[in-house]
């Protein structure tokens, strides 16, 4: 087995799809003669939407119930082109020729006018919308969406007859939903601010030299 | 002798704001008798650790600073019969105080806490190299972890859970934003502590 690394590469023997063919992809080669192109962008309009992580179900009914094909052979198409897409989506723009994939395609005896179309949805203007999309649904930690704090200077507790100490609340919100409160002393809230300003400065000195570094 | 009582007094003094204080368990009255008074009669032991913990109570509570305290024990000394302060005892007092107002005071702060607190972060910024959906970005993404934790001498007796742990993901330009927010906090404490 070779390392996707070098089939991704510009050998001409392999395909941008690997040493094997995935068979969704092969079958859908296989289904997709005399298929009505318009018909053929319809379905491809509904899978670029699922990939993008909308709903795409309603769509694909009304495809299945005007389609003159069997629902069989849609099904096929429609697993086909999701796997073709997401497989070429996943190679960085500047690793993939466009030529290297129309060629991979028409080896697999994709009809032409189908190349083209999904060769204008990988490499065209959509491809900046469909990365935004992945990146967001890609594994992650949630985030803060919201914070908010208070001051507070307890004047007198029950153990301590003039307290007049400050101290901060914070009520974080995140985007996985749910939501943290916890009081943070003055002298951690130093600590917390310099490691957050430590953060900033070390994410900027990464991007700097990251432009030079990690680029193929 | 007296410096022998001068010993075992400030022993005692720190046994108390052990168990009072600093939420240390393995002190007990009883271990501090044995260590510290083996002659005296447990009664009179016992009358000795309540007037001292009781004293201690009061200038902790006030936390008082050293001239207040003189004045405080110069008045105890006053009374008379098991009430009374020796000048002793006052010196060996006055100088544990110096050493532990600092630390007293804060654990009595941490007394009226209730919400859990921050007790510490990590963090680590990285670069996505690789993905399996699209093009990795090469933006760099920094992963934070905040320890929130009780604290304080109810929570450990209540032996509540030890602390959660919250990990969480920012771009650069939401370190930036919260950075503001610590800017607008700090300006907050500034103007309440000039005032005062």
């Amino acid at each position: 087995m070779s390392s996707s690394h070098a089939k991704v590469g510009a050998s001409t023997d392999s395909s941008f799809l690997g040493g094997r063919i995935p068979s969704e992809i092969e079958i859908m080669a296989k289904h997709l003669k005399d298929l009505d192109q318009e018909m053929f962008r319809k379905i491809l309009k509904a899978v670029v939407n699922a990939i993008e992580g909308k709903d795409c179900r309603e769509a694909m009914k009304v495809i299945a119930a005007n389609a003159a094909i069997p629902e069989e052979r849609l099904t096929y198409v429609v697993a086909g082109m999701y796997r073709l897409l997401k497989e070429a989506l996943r190679i960085p723009m500047s690793s993939l020729k466009q030529e290297v994939f129309k060629e991979d395609l028409r080896e697999l005896r994709i009809p032409d006018e189908f190349i083209t179309d999904f060769s204008s949805l990988v490499f065209g203007s959509r491809r900046t919308t469909l990365e935004a999309v992945a990146t967001q649904l890609g594994p992650r930690l949630p985030s803060v969406e919201d914070l908010r704090w208070r001051v507070d200077v307890a004047i007198s507790t029950s153990s301590l007859a003039r307290a007049l100490q400050p101290s901060i609340l914070m009520q974080m919100k995140l985007s996985d939903g749910s939501a943290h409160r916890f009081e943070v002393s003055v002298s951690k809230f130093q600590e917390l601010r310099y490691n957050v300003a430590l953060i900033l400065k070390e994410m900027n000195d990464l991007e700097k030299r990251s432009i030079l570094k990690i680029q193929d | 002798m007296a410096d022998v009582d001068t010993k075992s007094l400030n022993g005692l003094l720190n046994g108390i704001a052990q168990i009072v204080y600093y939420n240390n368990n393995d002190i007990t009255e009883e271990l501090l008798k044995s260590e510290l008074y083996p002659d005296l009669t447990p009664e009179d032991f016992h009358a000795l650790h309540e007037k001292m913990k009781g004293l201690l109570k009061s200038v902790a509570t006030a936390d008082m600073d050293q001239s207040q305290l003189e004045a405080f024990l110069t008045a105890q000394a006053r009374k008379r019969g098991t009430g009374g302060v020796s000048t002793e005892q006052a010196a060996v007092l006055s100088r544990f105080w110096k050493g532990h107002r600092a630390r007293v005071r804060e654990s009595l702060l941490n007394q009226s806490r209730w919400e859990p607190s921050l007790k510490g972060l990590t963090w680590r910024v990285d670069l996505q190299a690789s993905a399996s959906k699209g093009e990795a970005t090469n933006s760099p993404v920094a992963l934070v972890e905040l320890e929130l934790g009780r604290a304080g001498e109810l929570c450990s007796r209540l032996s509540f859970q030890d602390s959660d742990f919250v990990c969480l993901e920012f771009d650069e330009a939401k370190v930036n934003q919260v950075l503001k927010k610590m800017a607008d906090i700090q300006e907050s404490i500034d103007t309440i502590v000039h005032r005062s």
